[in-house]
């Protein structure tokens, strides 16, 4: 007797595909190889313009907030707890906790965004980095725009599973879609793991 | 399978789920542990090598926490990880690459020269 047939949902196996992977599942995994790629690029990009910056060009370290970032890296990590447990409440069928998951991914989501709006903001009235005036400007704006663009979009994703929630039609036998945003905005905080390393902390070894 | 080794496995399927709650927020508190300790690395007073280094292992940590159980791929079939791998070593590999290639002497701008 398969674990169908005993009544339990297996959320990571698909008898009814050849690899075994919900086509969903396997789409996404595809994606996010290939994204890996993309900001492994624009990363490269910028520790490139780093080892070898212009004369005159700003420094680092005095125009970054440490305290801002890691904060920022906090809230990013913790918003990633949330949404293991918002896919562990649709898996088992609890709409009430994935909609008190998703909500609180979501509150995070916003406050990093919030965090990363004031910081270019920052940067670009007190600290007069633009994207055009320097390289690092160019490079980092790009970076953390791009990453910032993606933690948007997964934003309004989880916005949009969270309304979808409530229309009735989400349940335990959909749990596929929500593990797919999961996958998405995992994605997005290990993009982030690399970039605070990679771009912000390494300015602070002197 | 019999009624009872159905009801066995089911059984062992509900501890998995009860456990994986402990163990996301376990790994969640690792994680902020382990920002914490990268945070404090880059302000002690030892070789720049060995701080860079302890900085990609600990980075190196979180991710592979977070790709192995918060994206499920710890429990999902074998190949969901070769496809990502696939990707990140293409991704790492050019990075690699590029920083090799453009970190070589000969690859200083005449303008910094």
């Amino acid at each position: 007797m398969s674990t169908a047939a005993a009544g339990v949902i297996d959320h990571h196996h698909d008898p009814s595909t050849s690899t075994g992977i919900p086509n969903k599942k396997l789409v996404m995994w595809m994606f996010l190889a290939s994204d890996c790629m993309f900001f492994g690029c624009l990363i490269s990009t910028h520790l490139i313009y780093r080892l070898h910056p212009p004369a005159g060009a700003p420094n680092a370290r005095q125009v970054f907030s440490i305290e801002l970032t890691s904060f920022s890296t906090f809230i990013l990590l913790m918003s990633s707890l949330m949404m293991a447990l918002a896919v562990n409440a649709i898996q088992k069928g609890n709409l009430k906790s994935l909609r008190a998951s998703l909500l609180t991914t979501i509150f995070f989501g916003c406050i990093f965004l919030g965090c990363q709006v004031y910081e270019f903001s920052h940067f670009v009235s007190e600290k007069h980095m633009t994207i055009t005036n320097s390289i690092l400007g160019t490079t980092f704006f790009t970076l953390t725009g791009t990453h910032g663009l993606h933690v948007l979009i997964g934003v309004i994703w989880l916005t949009a599973m969270l309304i979808y929630s409530y229309t009735g039609r989400l349940s335990e036998k959909d749990s596929i879609d929500v593990e797919m945003m999961g996958l998405y905005w995992h994605f997005v905080d290990i993009v982030w793991i690399v970039i605070f390393t990679a771009v912000y902390l390494l300015e602070y070894i002197s | 399978m019999s009624t009872a080794a159905a009801a066995a496995s089911s059984h062992a399927d509900h501890g998995l789920e009860e456990s994986k709650f402990q163990i996301y927020v376990q790994i969640a508190m690792l994680l902020a542990v382990i920002t914490g300790m990268e945070i404090v690395t880059v302000y002690l007073p030892f070789a720049a090598w060995l701080l860079v280094t302890a900085l990609v292992v600990m980075s190196a940590v979180k991710f592979l926490f977070v790709i192995f159980y918060f994206m499920h791929l710890r429990w999902d079939k074998p190949f969901c990880t070769i496809l990502f791998f696939i990707g990140l070593i293409l991704g790492g590999g050019t990075m690699f690459g590029l920083l090799k290639l453009f970190g070589a002497a000969a690859s200083v701008p005449i303008l910094n020269q």
